[in-house]
């Protein structure tokens, strides 16, 4: 999980997806599903309310090889970053 | 290893000892493999977060995504927590174990979409982490068969930590399993797992804590069957909906009569999920004074809306006053406001708890 005072400059997301109100993994499943619609180097914003996120997205990237850019507390939400890569596809 | 035909196959992991391990002794004989792992709406990671984190105040993380990450295999997150796996939940073919968990209905259920995966990724089979005879009735030999045939993935679904002592699978026959470097594992007992786990450099699992579905849990099932047998009792179809899942999962449960039911949230975490799910409910909460909110579903008398704000003031910051100011939103959203003397009699608290 990346803090938000050592944030990078994130990229504007191609897609926000706002998950709020649905518990984990539920986040994750829509992201998923979200990503086949986006091309390679896309990035979608993931809006969400279950704290779960923080631990989720990491691994779900890690294990997927999609990008993880950050994930985010900002106030009652959680915002995360993820860039579009996956399995095949050069960094 | 050569001259073996290559395969692709479908893992289903729980992230749990048995489901890595057979997945690292499956990719070890250079099979292609894609995890999937499925959401029920009963896991146990999920429930415990909702709850606010374990008791002693960590917060687990996703097995089955860590167990992905951890051995760098692609997992794709299945959601099963539909009508229609409430609907096997509730008219289970095999029945119930120990408690609400239809564990044979489910694996067939599981296996069935692990069938529809496995068509759509051009697999060879599908895999999983059972154990002959590890859990008394889903996983006999008996059973172990009646769910693959019952799946459809006759032959083409593969138990590597069993599969010695089990019909050779039809990826064995056609030679992308060697049977022989497969396990020959049964019983309870973790200790071959574990060796064999340390001897493939596996690094990490969680401790076994009685499965990871919620549906085992004694407290739960009370509540489950409280629920579908007062429907019978009142003459209805038996009937559960996704959000009335996830109020079982949270929260102190009164039954304030056959009808009317109040759930009290015991963190700020399952607070918050009261009030997602208030919809359609009454929402209550001490009007001044910090504490629990609760959720009373059904139509209550005058009487059951008083006792239900005196059991909220009781679990509240003003436990001890004399009399709590209780803010009651219907769900017709008009709003009302009564003072109640804290429920003092625990005798009664308990006779009603679920």
């Amino acid at each position: 999980m990346t803090q938000a005072a050592a944030l990078p400059e994130l990229p504007e997301p191609t897609l926000t997806l706002d998950t709020s109100g649905l518990l984990c993994p539920i986040p994750i499943v829509k992201t998923a599903a979200a990503m086949k619609g986006l091309a390679v180097g896309e990035v979608v914003k993931v809006i969400a309310t279950d704290a779960g996120i923080a631990t989720d997205m990491p691994m779900w990237c890690r294990a997927t090889r999609h990008e993880h850019l950050a994930t985010f507390q900002d106030g009652a939400r959680w915002l995360s970053y993820v860039r579009k890569r996956g399995r095949g596809v050069s960094p | 290893m050569t001259g073996r035909k290559p395969g692709k196959a479908i893992a289903m992991i729980s992230g749990g000892l048995d489901s890595t391990l057979a997945l690292a002794m499956v990719r070890s004989q250079g099979v292609e493999v894609k995890a999937i792992t499925f959401y029920t709406g009963f896991c146990i990671t999920e429930t415990q977060r909702r709850k606010g984190g374990r008791q002693d105040g960590s917060m687990p993380q996703n097995e089955a995504l860590r167990a992905a990450a951890d051995l760098d295999v692609d997992v794709e997150y299945v959601d099963l927590s539909g009508q229609a796996y409430l609907d096997m939940l509730l008219h289970p073919k095999y029945g119930y174990g120990a408690n609400a968990n239809p564990c044979v209905d489910c694996r067939i259920f599981m296996m069935k979409k692990a069938k529809e995966i496995m068509e759509r990724e051009g697999a060879d089979f599908v895999f999983t982490g059972e154990v002959l005879g590890q859990r008394p009735k889903s996983q006999r030999r008996d059973t172990l068969w009646a769910i693959e045939k019952q799946s459809g993935l006759q032959g083409r679904l593969v138990r590597p930590l069993s599969a010695r002592l089990l019909e050779p699978s039809i990826p064995e026959l056609e030679g992308i399993l060697d049977r022989e470097k497969l396990g020959s594992i049964s019983g309870r007992g973790r200790a071959r797992q574990i060796k064999m786990a340390n001897e493939m450099g596996l690094l990490e699992w969680p401790q076994p804590a009685g499965g990871c579905c919620f549906l085992t849990d004694e407290n739960f099932a009370k509540k489950f069957f409280d629920v579908i047998g007062q429907q019978e009792a009142a003459g209805q179809e038996k009937r559960l909906a996704q959000a009335d899942i996830v109020l079982l999962t949270v929260g102190r449960h009164f039954r304030l009569s056959p009808t009317t039911k109040l759930i009290v949230g015991r963190t700020e975490v399952e607070n918050g999920v009261l009030e997602t799910y208030a919809e359609g409910r009454a929402l209550l909460l001490a009007a001044h004074l910090n504490g629990p909110m609760g959720l009373v579903e059904g139509e209550p008398t005058w009487e059951e809306r008083r006792l239900a704000a005196a059991i909220i003031a009781r679990y509240g910051k003003g436990k001890d006053e004399q009399q709590v100011e209780i803010e009651w939103r219907d769900a017709d959203g008009s709003v009302e406001r009564f003072a109640v003397a804290p429920e003092q009699d625990e005798a009664r608290i308990e006779a009603i708890r679920i």
